[in-house]
């Protein structure tokens, strides 16, 4: 029973109450760790501990995790404000662009927003697994209230995929349970940089591709970067945004969970690196051929992500610090790009680039504001991707793969490229006779979630330490 | 021969995923398609409580009077059934979801084909 239905000021309310506390709790919080269902481990409980017999008390039992636990760090800090300021925006401008707000719309963003936080903060691997699901059930409702021509079709598309995909995944975290006895991946990584299992064991060799097929999917990467494109652009402008922030967190989280377990195979970083680059060369090669501006950000979006897993791949502090900044402006310029071009959608209600045009004169601060996005995304300075893509060249510079450097600098070409071609059919060649424009304008709500995006790209952009500061100690642990 | 509870069930849960999985590509009617995927999710569901199985152990509830030992030695793997409670719930969740839109797109084009609604 929805108890909220056609109550549009009490929706409004409740979402924006909600929505607001995304950014800001993590801001105020307390670093430290949350055990969810138990205690800490018996080392540092020896009320607990009395009476047990040394079979549990003098083996590494001791100092295993028995709850369910959360560590809240600085990097996560950074990553759970910087999502929870796109779902600020995205559900704000989601509410006040329709006459009527969908109670069911914003519930189902910030139900996406709390699961990939989970994911984020999230120290079991099973946990993961459970949001992982509860976020893809939330990005396929994100679609299928959209209204979108053929949305139904691709959800149900996306959700056979994941049914194929997530109990692989399942099998790979069963997998490493059986063999480690764990699911906490602290007491997995000890397990095995410990001695308690053999590291070459040929099952976990099986649970790392298991995890890393799992890992493909939920993030839109090659294989999967069709249908994960389709997924963007039959999502609402504001969904879309969204959905690319969860595919880049979820990447940013797997991915981080990978490198902590797997990381003493070699197979591992070359694999990262290897799909990246293929992400990367895939996503925006067909970014150009794109004729509908949403499923050409989409392909952006997927190559972006490729950047990330260079990152990560390269494993050194500086990749990975580099990789994990660059998921931060990543996630933050494509909603910037989303909701901008959402601009178009919301004058025209057209999609297809081949029908639109001379829009600079309609919205011209909404076109300037996309520009220095679209630049954004290139890499230009001052903006904040300049300062992930120079980190991540010298990064692999200094790992010595001058080749993928090389490669990295020709995509951001590219994507200039492609964004400018764009930007010049949607903008700035003679509008077509039978476009029809809405006269409304555009919400100022809009306007503001723009400038306030562009002034996050600014200041990282000018001042990049704010980020790699809170990164640093992540990359550090895990390099 | 009597085979091994845990093999027969690792056999079984390998069986389900590779008749799932069949089905799920080869199959043109979206509802079997549904049944082949609850096929590889029940598989996994089973692969998964197979990992808690041990010889000759005995139910992990400390009952009065047992001995300390005797029970840390002997007592199968609680994590896995836990877990997979979990699983199931969600694979119910996702399946549900799977069938409603099946139920809005044969509204649509008045036909449970893949190949028609999905263009496969």
């Amino acid at each position: 029973m929805n108890l909220l239905h056609e109550r549009t000021r009490a929706v409004k309310i409740i979402s924006i109450i909600a929505a607001l506390a995304l950014p800001t709790i993590p801001l105020i919080a307390n670093y430290g760790v949350q055990y969810f269902g138990g205690y800490p481990p018996l080392a540092q409980n020896p009320t607990i501990a009395v009476g047990l017999p040394t079979l549990i008390t003098g083996t590494a039992l001791n100092i295993f995790h028995p709850a369910i636990t959360y560590v809240f760090g600085s990097a996560q800090k950074l990553m759970i404000v910087v999502l929870g300021f796109i779902a600020l925006f995205a559900i704000y401008i989601s509410l006040y662009e329709v006459k009527k707000a969908s109670g069911v719309y914003a519930y189902l963003m910030l139900m996406g927003t709390a699961s990939i936080i989970a994911m984020l903060l999230s120290d079991d691997i099973f946990n993961l697994y459970v949001f992982f699901e509860i976020a893809a059930l939330a990005q396929v409702g994100i679609v299928l209230v959209s209204k979108v021509d053929y949305n139904y079709e691709t959800a149900l598309k996306y959700m056979i995929l994941g049914s194929i995909a997530s109990p692989l995944l399942l099998i790979g975290i069963a997998l490493l349970l059986g063999v480690t006895g764990n699911v906490n991946i602290t007491d997995i990584v000890y397990s095995i940089q410990h001695g308690l299992v053999n590291p070459q064991s040929p099952v976990l060799l099986m649970a790392c591709s298991l995890i890393i097929f799992g890992w493909l999917y939920g993030t839109g990467l090659p294989p999967f970067h069709t249908i994960k494109s389709a997924m963007y652009s039959k999502a609402l402008p504001t969904g879309a945004a969204l959905l690319q922030a969860f595919s880049v967190f979820s990447f940013v989280a797997i991915g981080i969970i990978i490198l902590r377990i797997f990381s003493y195979l070699p197979f591992a970083h070359i694999f990262i690196i290897g799909i990246s680059l293929v992400a990367m060369t895939l996503g925006i090669t067909m970014a150009i051929t794109q004729t509908d501006f949403k499923r050409l950000i989409a392909y952006l979006a997927v190559g972006e992500l490729g950047y990330i897993g260079i990152g990560l791949g390269l494993g050194t502090a500086l990749g990975i610090t580099a990789g994990l900044f660059q998921a931060i402006n990543e996630a933050i310029i494509t909603a910037f790009l989303f909701i901008g071009f959402g601009t178009i959608m919301y004058k025209t209600k057209e999609t297809d680039m081949r029908k639109l045009g001379g829009m600079l004169v309609e919205t011209p601060k909404s076109a300037l504001l996309v520009l220095l996005a679209g630049l954004a995304m290139a890499g230009v300075p001052p903006f904040n991707a300049f300062q992930s893509k120079l980190m991540l060249v010298q990064a692999s510079l200094n790992s010595g793969l001058p080749e993928i450097a090389i490669i990295m600098v020709l995509l951001s070409i590219v994507t200039f490229m492609t964004f400018m071609r764009a930007f010049h059919t949607i903008y700035l060649r003679p509008r077509p006779a039978d476009l029809k424009i809405k006269n409304e304008k555009i919400p100022n709500i809009t306007l503001v979630a723009m400038v306030a995006f562009l002034v996050v790209c600014l200041v990282l952009g000018l001042f990049p330490q704010i980020a790699t500061n809170f990164l640093q100690g992540m990359a550090m642990s895990i390099a | 021969m009597i085979m091994d509870t845990q093999l027969a069930s690792l056999l079984t849960a390998g069986a389900l995923m590779v008749i799932g999985i069949f089905g799920t590509l080869f199959l043109d009617n979206l509802i079997k398609k549904v049944i082949s995927l609850a096929f590889i999710g029940d598989g996994a569901n089973l692969f998964l409580i197979a990992m808690g199985y041990k010889v000759g152990g005995i139910v992990y509830i400390f009952l009065p009077g047992m001995s300390m030992s005797n029970f840390s030695q002997n007592a199968s793997y609680p994590l896995p059934f836990a877990l997979v409670l979990t699983s199931i719930v969600i694979g119910a969740s996702t399946m549900a979801v799977m069938l409603g839109i099946i139920i809005l797109l044969n509204k649509k084009y008045g036909s449970l084909s893949a190949s028609k609604i999905l263009g496969e």
